[in-house]
């Protein structure tokens, strides 16, 4: 029963942290073309933040996938983006995780 | 003009091929510290490779060869340059862009109908727009010296298929339509191609109305 007590605990905190994680969707303009849009992905995954990045053309739609407890700010995506030659026009944080986003993606395709 | 000889279409390949086998490290251009290498053979009348860096999405600097085989006459010319792409407008739509870029640059040229190498000035000019089923574009790119004077403009429209998602190859099937000054060639050389690209590698091939070659690769890293 202590083992279990001691187990659970970091578990927990696991799940806390995980259910903490934040996904940026960012809407942007000028989403037309997978190889010029590359520079996007190599400039958000410079961020030591960046977990993992979600580009969709059909979906005009740049996600973000956040390391726990670690942040991206607004200001920061826009200057990337904008540097990387294309304009936001939104952006929104959510607790979807990027592999549903991946999954709406990819349905929204078929 | 010089004719497509097998060896000059192996020296293509070879190019292709090594412009290629750097593929593995690419990286895109589109945006500060990108960098893309191209390669085009235009039909037996201009083959010209590229390098370029950027530091910034505005602007690239690097530079280039061209070679210009007359289709009218005997002359060759060899360009060798140093230039800078400055990106003057772009609009970002909902479903499509628009860019207009100009460039200038300075080098030497040889050529076989005149002795030495003279300096060679370049200037040019594209205005572009797409979406991800369309594409046009137009480019204007000049060559100056005391012993020629080139400008070739290139037309090229486009359709996809289907549109592409970020992940996916992207077909386009392109029309070409290119007008050269100076005694290069007599009238506009149509050609058909198919354009293919994905990840970092861009590539595309056709046929001129004239049977030859038209092809291009490029790559960003």
């Amino acid at each position: 029963m202590r083992t279990y007590r001691l187990l659970s605990i970091p578990a927990l905190l696991l799940f806390s942290l995980m259910s903490a994680a934040e996904t940026v969707e960012v809407t942007v303009n000028g989403l037309v073309c997978g190889f010029c849009a590359q520079g996007i992905e190599k400039r958000l995954r410079k961020f030591p933040a960046t977990r993992d990045v979600l580009v969709s053309l059909e979906q005009r739609l740049v996600a973000v996938d956040l390391r726990e407890g670690a942040t991206i700010s607004d200001a920061e995506l826009t200057e990337a983006l904008e540097g990387a030659g294309y304009a936001v026009k939104g952006i929104r944080r959510t607790d979807t995780p990027i592999a549903a986003l991946r999954e709406q993606v990819k349905a929204a395709g078929q | 003009m010089m004719p497509n000889t097998p060896m000059r279409h192996g020296a293509l390949l070879t190019l292709l091929g090594t412009l290629a086998c750097t593929a593995s490290l690419a990286k895109p251009i589109a945006f500060a510290g990108g960098t893309t290498l191209m390669g085009e053979y235009g039909a037996g009348t201009m083959e010209e490779v590229q390098g370029f860096y950027a530091p910034s999405h505005r602007y690239s600097v690097g530079g280039g060869y061209l070679r210009l085989d007359s289709d009218v006459d005997e002359s060759v010319v060899n360009i060798t340059y140093a230039r800078a792409n400055y990106l003057v407008k772009r609009w970002n739509m909902a479903a499509a862009q628009a860019n207009v870029f100009v460039w200038g640059g300075a080098g030497g040229a040889s050529g076989n109908d005149f002795g030495g190498n003279v300096f060679t000035g370049n200037a040019g000019a594209q205005a572009d727009y797409e979406t991800r089923r369309i594409y046009g574009s137009l480019k204007s790119d000049f060559y100056d010296s005391t012993e020629f004077t080139h400008r070739i403009d290139t037309l090229q429209l486009g359709v996809a298929p289907y549109a592409h998602e970020y992940d996916q190859v992207a077909v386009w099937l392109v029309v070409q339509g290119r007008t050269y000054t100076g005694d290069l060639y007599p009238g506009t050389e149509w050609a058909a191609l198919l354009r293919v690209f994905k990840g970092r590698i861009w590539v595309e091939a056709g046929v001129t109305e004239d049977g030859n070659l038209q092809s291009m690769v490029m790559v960003n890293f």
